[in-house]
Protein backbone atom coordinates (compact mmCIF):
# COMPACT_ATOMS: atom_id res chain seq x y z
CA UNK A 1 0.00 0.00 0.00
CA UNK A 2 2.66 2.47 1.06
CA UNK A 3 4.79 1.91 -2.04
CA UNK A 4 2.01 1.57 -4.61
CA UNK A 5 2.37 4.14 -7.42
CA UNK A 6 -1.04 5.66 -6.82
CA UNK A 7 -0.35 6.25 -3.12
CA UNK A 8 2.99 7.86 -3.93
CA UNK A 9 1.32 10.06 -6.56
CA UNK A 10 -1.32 11.18 -4.09
CA UNK A 11 1.06 11.86 -1.22
CA UNK A 12 4.28 12.99 -2.93
CA UNK A 13 4.07 14.15 -6.56
CA UNK A 14 1.84 15.56 -8.05
CA UNK A 15 -0.12 15.21 -4.81
CA UNK A 16 -0.27 16.83 -1.44
CA UNK A 17 3.34 17.32 -0.34
CA UNK A 18 4.49 18.80 -3.64
CA UNK A 19 1.39 21.03 -3.80
CA UNK A 20 2.17 22.46 -0.36
CA UNK A 21 5.87 23.00 -1.12
CA UNK A 22 5.25 24.46 -4.58
CA UNK A 23 2.54 26.76 -3.18
CA UNK A 24 4.96 28.11 -0.58
CA UNK A 25 7.75 28.49 -3.14
CA UNK A 26 5.39 30.36 -5.48
CA UNK A 27 4.66 32.81 -2.67
CA UNK A 28 8.39 33.44 -2.39
CA UNK A 29 8.84 33.65 -6.18
CA UNK A 30 6.02 36.16 -6.50
CA UNK A 31 7.59 38.44 -3.90
CA UNK A 32 10.97 38.13 -5.59
CA UNK A 33 9.66 38.80 -9.12
CA UNK A 34 7.57 41.76 -7.98
CA UNK A 35 10.56 43.13 -6.07
CA UNK A 36 12.85 42.84 -9.09
CA UNK A 37 10.36 44.70 -11.29
CA UNK A 38 10.07 47.46 -8.71
CA UNK A 39 13.88 47.65 -8.23
CA UNK A 40 13.70 46.25 -4.70
CA UNK A 41 15.36 43.12 -3.28
CA UNK A 42 12.49 41.27 -1.65
CA UNK A 43 12.82 38.53 1.01
CA UNK A 44 16.46 38.19 1.95
CA UNK A 45 17.23 36.89 5.43
CA UNK A 46 15.34 33.62 5.96
CA UNK A 47 18.01 31.48 4.29
CA UNK A 48 21.36 31.81 2.48
CA UNK A 49 19.66 31.44 -0.94
CA UNK A 50 17.79 34.72 -1.26
CA UNK A 51 15.22 34.18 1.49
CA UNK A 52 13.77 31.08 -0.12
CA UNK A 53 12.50 29.84 3.26
CA UNK A 54 10.60 33.07 3.96
CA UNK A 55 7.17 31.57 3.31
CA UNK A 56 7.91 28.60 5.55
CA UNK A 57 8.91 31.05 8.29
CA UNK A 58 5.64 32.92 7.70
CA UNK A 59 3.79 29.61 7.94
CA UNK A 60 5.33 28.86 11.34
CA UNK A 61 4.65 32.40 12.55
CA UNK A 62 1.00 32.37 11.46
CA UNK A 63 0.46 28.88 12.88
CA UNK A 64 1.27 30.03 16.40
CA UNK A 65 -1.09 32.99 16.34
CA UNK A 66 -4.35 32.82 18.21
CA UNK A 67 -7.38 31.59 16.31
CA UNK A 68 -10.65 33.35 16.99
CA UNK A 69 -13.89 33.98 15.16
CA UNK A 70 -15.29 37.55 14.98
CA UNK A 71 -18.46 38.22 16.95
CA UNK A 72 -21.86 37.70 15.27
CA UNK A 73 -20.22 35.75 12.47
CA UNK A 74 -21.27 32.34 11.24
CA UNK A 75 -18.40 30.26 12.64
CA UNK A 76 -19.05 27.11 10.61
CA UNK A 77 -19.02 28.79 7.21
CA UNK A 78 -16.31 31.22 8.30
CA UNK A 79 -13.93 28.28 8.86
CA UNK A 80 -15.32 26.02 6.15
CA UNK A 81 -14.89 28.42 3.21
CA UNK A 82 -11.07 28.78 3.14
CA UNK A 83 -10.40 25.15 4.09
CA UNK A 84 -12.71 23.92 1.32
CA UNK A 85 -10.81 26.25 -0.98
CA UNK A 86 -7.59 24.37 -0.14
CA UNK A 87 -9.19 21.03 -1.01
CA UNK A 88 -10.49 22.48 -4.29
CA UNK A 89 -6.98 23.64 -5.16
CA UNK A 90 -5.63 20.12 -4.58
CA UNK A 91 -8.48 18.71 -6.68
CA UNK A 92 -7.41 20.94 -9.59
CA UNK A 93 -3.81 19.72 -9.55
CA UNK A 94 -5.06 16.12 -9.40
CA UNK A 95 -6.54 16.45 -12.89
CA UNK A 96 -3.35 17.63 -14.64
CA UNK A 97 -1.22 15.11 -16.61
CA UNK A 98 2.38 15.96 -15.68
CA UNK A 99 3.89 13.14 -17.77
CA UNK A 100 2.51 10.04 -19.51
CA UNK A 101 0.97 8.06 -16.65
CA UNK A 102 1.88 10.62 -13.99
CA UNK A 103 -1.66 11.83 -13.32
CA UNK A 104 -3.88 11.22 -10.31
CA UNK A 105 -7.26 11.26 -12.08
CA UNK A 106 -7.23 10.43 -15.79
CA UNK A 107 -10.93 11.03 -16.42
CA UNK A 108 -12.56 11.42 -19.83
CA UNK A 109 -14.02 14.87 -19.04
CA UNK A 110 -10.85 16.29 -17.49
CA UNK A 111 -11.08 19.78 -18.99
CA UNK A 112 -14.75 20.50 -18.12
CA UNK A 113 -14.17 18.93 -14.69
CA UNK A 114 -11.30 21.35 -14.06
CA UNK A 115 -13.41 24.34 -15.10
CA UNK A 116 -16.40 23.08 -13.09
CA UNK A 117 -14.32 22.73 -9.92
CA UNK A 118 -12.86 26.21 -10.36
CA UNK A 119 -16.39 27.61 -10.72
CA UNK A 120 -17.05 26.80 -7.06
CA UNK A 121 -14.38 29.15 -5.78
CA UNK A 122 -16.28 32.49 -6.13
CA UNK A 123 -19.17 30.87 -4.27
CA UNK A 124 -16.81 30.03 -1.42
CA UNK A 125 -15.52 33.60 -1.43
CA UNK A 126 -19.07 34.94 -1.21
CA UNK A 127 -19.74 32.52 1.64
CA UNK A 128 -16.60 33.67 3.46
CA UNK A 129 -17.54 37.32 2.98
CA UNK A 130 -21.13 36.79 4.12
CA UNK A 131 -20.27 34.73 7.20
CA UNK A 132 -17.70 37.21 8.54
CA UNK A 133 -20.41 39.82 9.32
CA UNK A 134 -18.12 42.69 8.41
CA UNK A 135 -18.36 45.30 5.68
CA UNK A 136 -15.11 44.83 3.77
CA UNK A 137 -15.39 41.02 3.45
CA UNK A 138 -19.00 41.33 2.32
CA UNK A 139 -18.14 43.85 -0.40
CA UNK A 140 -15.27 41.60 -1.51
CA UNK A 141 -17.55 38.57 -1.70
CA UNK A 142 -20.10 40.44 -3.81
CA UNK A 143 -17.33 41.64 -6.11
CA UNK A 144 -16.19 38.03 -6.57
CA UNK A 145 -19.74 37.07 -7.53
CA UNK A 146 -20.10 39.83 -10.14
CA UNK A 147 -16.60 39.28 -11.44
CA UNK A 148 -17.44 35.62 -12.07
CA UNK A 149 -20.25 36.58 -14.42
CA UNK A 150 -17.78 38.62 -16.47
CA UNK A 151 -15.13 35.98 -17.13
CA UNK A 152 -16.93 32.65 -16.81
CA UNK A 153 -18.48 32.37 -20.28
CA UNK A 154 -15.36 33.56 -22.22
CA UNK A 155 -13.28 31.10 -20.16
CA UNK A 156 -15.49 28.16 -21.13
CA UNK A 157 -15.76 29.24 -24.77
CA UNK A 158 -11.97 29.60 -25.13
CA UNK A 159 -11.63 26.06 -23.76
CA UNK A 160 -14.23 24.95 -26.34
CA UNK A 161 -11.83 25.94 -29.15
CA UNK A 162 -9.24 23.45 -27.86
CA UNK A 163 -11.89 20.72 -27.54
CA UNK A 164 -12.97 21.34 -31.14
CA UNK A 165 -9.36 21.05 -32.34
CA UNK A 166 -8.53 17.95 -30.30
CA UNK A 167 -11.88 16.18 -30.51
CA UNK A 168 -11.57 15.05 -26.90
CA UNK A 169 -11.99 16.40 -23.38
CA UNK A 170 -9.35 14.13 -21.82
CA UNK A 171 -6.34 16.26 -20.90
CA UNK A 172 -3.80 13.53 -21.71
CA UNK A 173 -5.33 13.03 -25.14
CA UNK A 174 -5.37 16.81 -25.69
CA UNK A 175 -1.60 16.75 -25.17
CA UNK A 176 -1.18 13.82 -27.57
CA UNK A 177 -3.27 15.67 -30.19
CA UNK A 178 -0.54 18.34 -30.26
CA UNK A 179 2.29 16.09 -31.46
CA UNK A 180 2.13 17.65 -34.94
CA UNK A 181 1.91 21.22 -33.65
CA UNK A 182 1.04 23.08 -30.48
CA UNK A 183 -2.43 24.60 -30.25
CA UNK A 184 -0.98 28.04 -29.43
CA UNK A 185 -0.65 28.74 -33.18
CA UNK A 186 -4.17 27.89 -34.49
CA UNK A 187 -5.69 28.89 -31.14
CA UNK A 188 -3.70 32.10 -30.54
CA UNK A 189 -6.84 34.13 -29.89
CA UNK A 190 -8.24 31.42 -27.63
CA UNK A 191 -4.97 31.26 -25.70
CA UNK A 192 -5.08 35.02 -25.15
CA UNK A 193 -8.69 34.88 -23.90
CA UNK A 194 -7.92 31.90 -21.70
CA UNK A 195 -4.91 33.66 -20.15
CA UNK A 196 -6.86 36.86 -19.42
CA UNK A 197 -9.91 35.07 -18.03
CA UNK A 198 -7.82 32.68 -15.93
CA UNK A 199 -6.00 35.64 -14.37
CA UNK A 200 -9.46 37.05 -13.57
CA UNK A 201 -10.50 33.67 -12.20
CA UNK A 202 -7.44 33.53 -9.92
CA UNK A 203 -8.32 37.05 -8.71
CA UNK A 204 -4.82 38.31 -9.30
CA UNK A 205 -3.86 41.78 -10.43
CA UNK A 206 -5.12 43.46 -12.62
CA UNK A 207 -8.38 41.69 -11.69
CA UNK A 208 -7.99 41.28 -7.92
CA UNK A 209 -11.18 43.18 -7.10
CA UNK A 210 -12.37 40.83 -4.30
CA UNK A 211 -9.19 41.40 -2.29
CA UNK A 212 -8.12 44.86 -3.46
CA UNK A 213 -5.91 45.77 -0.52
CA UNK A 214 -5.78 49.48 -1.26
CA UNK A 215 -9.57 49.80 -1.57
CA UNK A 216 -11.27 47.29 0.72
CA UNK A 217 -8.40 46.00 2.92
CA UNK A 218 -7.89 42.48 1.49
CA UNK A 219 -11.65 42.18 0.98
CA UNK A 220 -12.99 38.78 1.96
CA UNK A 221 -9.75 37.85 3.76
CA UNK A 222 -9.84 40.85 6.10
CA UNK A 223 -11.24 39.07 9.16
CA UNK A 224 -9.22 35.87 8.99
CA UNK A 225 -6.76 35.35 11.87
CA UNK A 226 -3.61 33.24 12.03
CA UNK A 227 -3.59 29.94 10.21
CA UNK A 228 -7.00 30.62 8.66
CA UNK A 229 -5.45 33.60 6.84
CA UNK A 230 -2.89 31.16 5.50
CA UNK A 231 -5.71 28.84 4.43
CA UNK A 232 -7.37 31.79 2.68
CA UNK A 233 -4.15 32.82 0.90
CA UNK A 234 -2.93 29.33 -0.04
CA UNK A 235 -5.55 28.41 -2.68
CA UNK A 236 -4.51 31.47 -4.69
CA UNK A 237 -1.03 30.05 -5.24
CA UNK A 238 -2.29 26.50 -5.79
CA UNK A 239 -4.73 27.86 -8.39
CA UNK A 240 -1.86 29.75 -10.05
CA UNK A 241 0.10 26.49 -10.26
CA UNK A 242 -2.88 24.50 -11.56
CA UNK A 243 -3.96 27.09 -14.11
CA UNK A 244 -0.44 27.53 -15.49
CA UNK A 245 -0.15 23.75 -15.81
CA UNK A 246 -3.54 23.64 -17.56
CA UNK A 247 -2.48 26.42 -19.94
CA UNK A 248 0.65 24.52 -20.93
CA UNK A 249 -1.40 21.33 -21.36
CA UNK A 250 -4.01 23.03 -23.53
CA UNK A 251 -1.87 25.34 -25.66
CA UNK A 252 1.85 24.60 -25.22
CA UNK A 253 1.92 20.86 -25.79
CA UNK A 254 2.11 19.85 -22.11
CA UNK A 255 4.80 17.26 -21.55
CA UNK A 256 5.81 17.07 -25.22
CA UNK A 257 9.32 18.20 -26.05
CA UNK A 258 12.74 17.06 -27.30
CA UNK A 259 13.47 13.62 -25.92
CA UNK A 260 16.90 14.28 -24.40
CA UNK A 261 15.16 15.46 -21.24
CA UNK A 262 12.24 13.69 -19.48
CA UNK A 263 8.63 14.80 -20.23
CA UNK A 264 8.19 15.98 -16.65
CA UNK A 265 10.98 18.54 -17.15
CA UNK A 266 9.28 20.10 -20.18
CA UNK A 267 5.93 20.20 -18.40
CA UNK A 268 7.38 21.96 -15.34
CA UNK A 269 9.45 24.34 -17.49
CA UNK A 270 6.39 25.49 -19.46
CA UNK A 271 4.37 25.79 -16.26
CA UNK A 272 7.10 27.92 -14.69
CA UNK A 273 7.23 30.21 -17.74
CA UNK A 274 3.47 30.83 -17.58
CA UNK A 275 3.67 31.42 -13.82
CA UNK A 276 6.39 34.06 -14.27
CA UNK A 277 4.37 35.67 -17.08
CA UNK A 278 1.30 35.96 -14.82
CA UNK A 279 3.48 37.36 -12.02
CA UNK A 280 4.87 39.98 -14.40
CA UNK A 281 1.28 40.96 -15.28
CA UNK A 282 0.72 41.56 -11.59
CA UNK A 283 3.58 43.99 -11.27
CA UNK A 284 2.96 45.93 -14.48
CA UNK A 285 -0.79 46.57 -14.76
CA UNK A 286 -3.04 48.76 -12.58
CA UNK A 287 -6.26 47.36 -11.14
CA UNK A 288 -9.41 47.69 -13.27
CA UNK A 289 -12.77 48.89 -11.95
CA UNK A 290 -15.66 46.46 -11.54
CA UNK A 291 -17.82 48.09 -14.21
CA UNK A 292 -14.86 48.18 -16.63
CA UNK A 293 -14.26 44.48 -16.03
CA UNK A 294 -17.94 43.58 -16.50
CA UNK A 295 -18.22 45.59 -19.69
CA UNK A 296 -14.96 44.27 -21.14
CA UNK A 297 -15.82 40.69 -20.23
CA UNK A 298 -19.31 40.79 -21.69
CA UNK A 299 -18.50 42.75 -24.84
CA UNK A 300 -14.83 42.45 -25.86
CA UNK A 301 -13.88 39.05 -24.44
CA UNK A 302 -17.19 37.37 -25.31
CA UNK A 303 -17.06 38.72 -28.89
CA UNK A 304 -13.46 37.56 -29.27
CA UNK A 305 -14.37 34.13 -27.89
CA UNK A 306 -17.20 33.74 -30.42
CA UNK A 307 -14.90 34.89 -33.23
CA UNK A 308 -12.38 32.30 -32.01
CA UNK A 309 -15.01 29.57 -32.22
CA UNK A 310 -15.78 30.70 -35.79
CA UNK A 311 -12.07 30.57 -36.75
CA UNK A 312 -11.72 27.14 -35.15
CA UNK A 313 -14.83 25.89 -36.96
CA UNK A 314 -13.36 26.99 -40.31
CA UNK A 315 -10.01 25.40 -39.44
CA UNK A 316 -11.46 22.07 -38.34
CA UNK A 317 -14.11 21.70 -41.05
CA UNK A 318 -12.22 23.37 -43.91
CA UNK A 319 -8.82 21.75 -43.30
CA UNK A 320 -9.55 18.31 -41.77
CA UNK A 321 -5.94 17.20 -42.20
CA UNK A 322 -4.66 19.69 -39.64
CA UNK B 1 -13.67 4.01 -22.35
CA UNK B 2 -16.31 4.39 -19.69
CA UNK B 3 -15.36 1.16 -17.95
CA UNK B 4 -11.78 2.35 -17.97
CA UNK B 5 -12.76 5.55 -16.20
CA UNK B 6 -14.42 4.02 -13.15
CA UNK B 7 -11.30 3.06 -11.11
CA UNK B 8 -9.79 6.45 -11.96
CA UNK B 9 -12.75 8.19 -10.37
CA UNK B 10 -12.34 5.94 -7.35
CA UNK B 11 -8.73 7.04 -7.02
CA UNK B 12 -9.81 10.65 -7.42
CA UNK B 13 -12.28 10.31 -4.56
CA UNK B 14 -9.49 8.72 -2.53
CA UNK B 15 -7.30 11.72 -3.35
CA UNK B 16 -9.95 14.18 -2.18
CA UNK B 17 -10.50 12.12 0.98
CA UNK B 18 -6.81 12.00 1.85
CA UNK B 19 -6.40 15.73 1.24
CA UNK B 20 -9.39 16.51 3.47
CA UNK B 21 -8.07 14.28 6.26
CA UNK B 22 -4.62 15.84 6.03
CA UNK B 23 -6.16 19.27 6.22
CA UNK B 24 -8.25 18.42 9.28
CA UNK B 25 -5.22 16.99 11.06
CA UNK B 26 -3.09 20.04 10.28
CA UNK B 27 -5.81 22.45 11.42
CA UNK B 28 -6.41 20.45 14.59
CA UNK B 29 -2.72 20.67 15.45
CA UNK B 30 -2.70 24.42 15.22
CA UNK B 31 -6.01 25.23 16.89
CA UNK B 32 -4.30 25.44 20.25
CA UNK B 33 -3.24 28.93 21.41
CA UNK B 34 -5.76 30.73 23.61
CA UNK B 35 -5.79 34.28 24.92
CA UNK B 36 -5.62 34.18 28.76
CA UNK B 37 -7.35 37.58 29.13
CA UNK B 38 -9.74 38.07 26.18
CA UNK B 39 -11.10 41.57 25.56
CA UNK B 40 -14.41 42.32 23.81
CA UNK B 41 -12.73 44.72 21.37
CA UNK B 42 -10.70 41.90 19.85
CA UNK B 43 -13.71 40.22 18.31
CA UNK B 44 -15.17 43.38 16.79
CA UNK B 45 -15.28 43.56 12.97
CA UNK B 46 -12.36 45.37 11.36
CA UNK B 47 -13.17 48.81 10.00
CA UNK B 48 -9.76 50.44 9.63
CA UNK B 49 -9.46 51.26 13.33
CA UNK B 50 -12.87 52.89 13.65
CA UNK B 51 -15.53 51.49 15.96
CA UNK B 52 -17.76 49.32 13.78
CA UNK B 53 -21.00 51.10 12.91
CA UNK B 54 -24.22 49.59 11.60
CA UNK B 55 -24.81 46.06 10.36
CA UNK B 56 -21.91 44.13 8.85
CA UNK B 57 -23.95 42.78 5.96
CA UNK B 58 -24.61 46.01 4.10
CA UNK B 59 -26.58 46.66 0.96
CA UNK B 60 -26.10 44.52 -2.10
CA UNK B 61 -24.46 46.02 -5.16
CA UNK B 62 -27.49 46.04 -7.45
CA UNK B 63 -26.46 48.13 -10.47
CA UNK B 64 -24.89 45.11 -12.23
CA UNK B 65 -27.96 42.94 -11.79
CA UNK B 66 -28.66 42.69 -15.57
CA UNK B 67 -25.29 40.95 -16.02
CA UNK B 68 -26.33 38.36 -13.43
CA UNK B 69 -29.58 37.71 -15.31
CA UNK B 70 -27.68 37.27 -18.58
CA UNK B 71 -25.19 34.99 -16.87
CA UNK B 72 -27.89 32.65 -15.60
CA UNK B 73 -29.18 32.19 -19.17
CA UNK B 74 -26.02 32.18 -21.28
CA UNK B 75 -23.78 30.16 -18.97
CA UNK B 76 -26.11 27.19 -19.36
CA UNK B 77 -26.37 27.72 -23.12
CA UNK B 78 -22.57 27.72 -23.47
CA UNK B 79 -22.55 24.20 -22.04
CA UNK B 80 -24.64 22.90 -24.97
CA UNK B 81 -21.87 23.90 -27.35
CA UNK B 82 -19.46 21.46 -25.69
CA UNK B 83 -21.36 18.41 -26.93
CA UNK B 84 -21.18 19.86 -30.44
CA UNK B 85 -17.51 20.87 -30.24
CA UNK B 86 -16.50 17.42 -29.02
CA UNK B 87 -18.01 15.71 -32.09
CA UNK B 88 -17.27 18.42 -34.64
CA UNK B 89 -14.97 16.25 -36.80
CA UNK B 90 -17.61 13.51 -37.03
CA UNK B 91 -20.49 15.92 -37.67
CA UNK B 92 -18.75 17.96 -40.35
CA UNK B 93 -20.22 21.03 -42.02
CA UNK B 94 -23.65 19.54 -42.80
CA UNK B 95 -24.18 18.27 -39.25
CA UNK B 96 -23.23 21.63 -37.79
CA UNK B 97 -25.96 23.69 -39.50
CA UNK B 98 -28.52 23.39 -36.64
CA UNK B 99 -25.89 24.42 -34.07
CA UNK B 100 -24.81 27.41 -36.14
CA UNK B 101 -28.44 28.51 -36.50
CA UNK B 102 -28.81 28.05 -32.72
CA UNK B 103 -25.78 30.29 -32.08
CA UNK B 104 -26.94 33.02 -34.47
CA UNK B 105 -30.46 33.02 -33.02
CA UNK B 106 -29.02 33.37 -29.53
CA UNK B 107 -26.59 36.14 -30.42
CA UNK B 108 -29.36 38.60 -31.36
CA UNK B 109 -31.02 38.71 -27.90
CA UNK B 110 -27.53 38.65 -26.33
CA UNK B 111 -26.64 41.81 -28.24
CA UNK B 112 -29.85 43.53 -27.18
CA UNK B 113 -29.42 42.46 -23.54
CA UNK B 114 -25.86 43.79 -23.60
CA UNK B 115 -27.10 47.06 -25.05
CA UNK B 116 -29.55 47.37 -22.15
CA UNK B 117 -27.07 46.23 -19.50
CA UNK B 118 -24.35 48.64 -20.61
CA UNK B 119 -26.77 51.54 -20.10
CA UNK B 120 -27.02 51.16 -16.35
CA UNK B 121 -29.18 54.22 -15.81
CA UNK B 122 -32.11 52.18 -17.14
CA UNK B 123 -32.00 50.03 -14.02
Amino acid sequence: MLTSPLFLEIVLFPGLLSIAIIGALLGWLERKVTARVQLRIGPLYASPAGGILQMFADLIKLSFKELFVPENSDAFFFIMAPTTGLVLGAALVGLIPFAPGLQIANIEVGLPAFLAIITLSPTLILLAGWSANSKFPFIGGLRALFQQTAYEIPLWLSALGVIMMAGTMNLGQIVNAQTSGWFILPQALGAFIFLVTSVAEMERLPFDLPEAESEIMMGWQAEYPGVLFLAAQGPGFVKLYAFSALFSVMFLGGFLGPSFLPPLFWMLLKTLLIIVLIMLLRSTFPRVRLDQLLRAGWTTLLTLAIINIGITYILVVGFPTL
Amino acid sequence: MVAQGIPEIGSYIAFLFVSTVALVIILRLFVSPRDPRPTPEKKKPFESGQIAAGPGRTRFIIQYYPYLLMFVVYDVIAMFLFAWGLNLRALGASGSVPVLVFIVVLLIPLGYALHLANHRENW
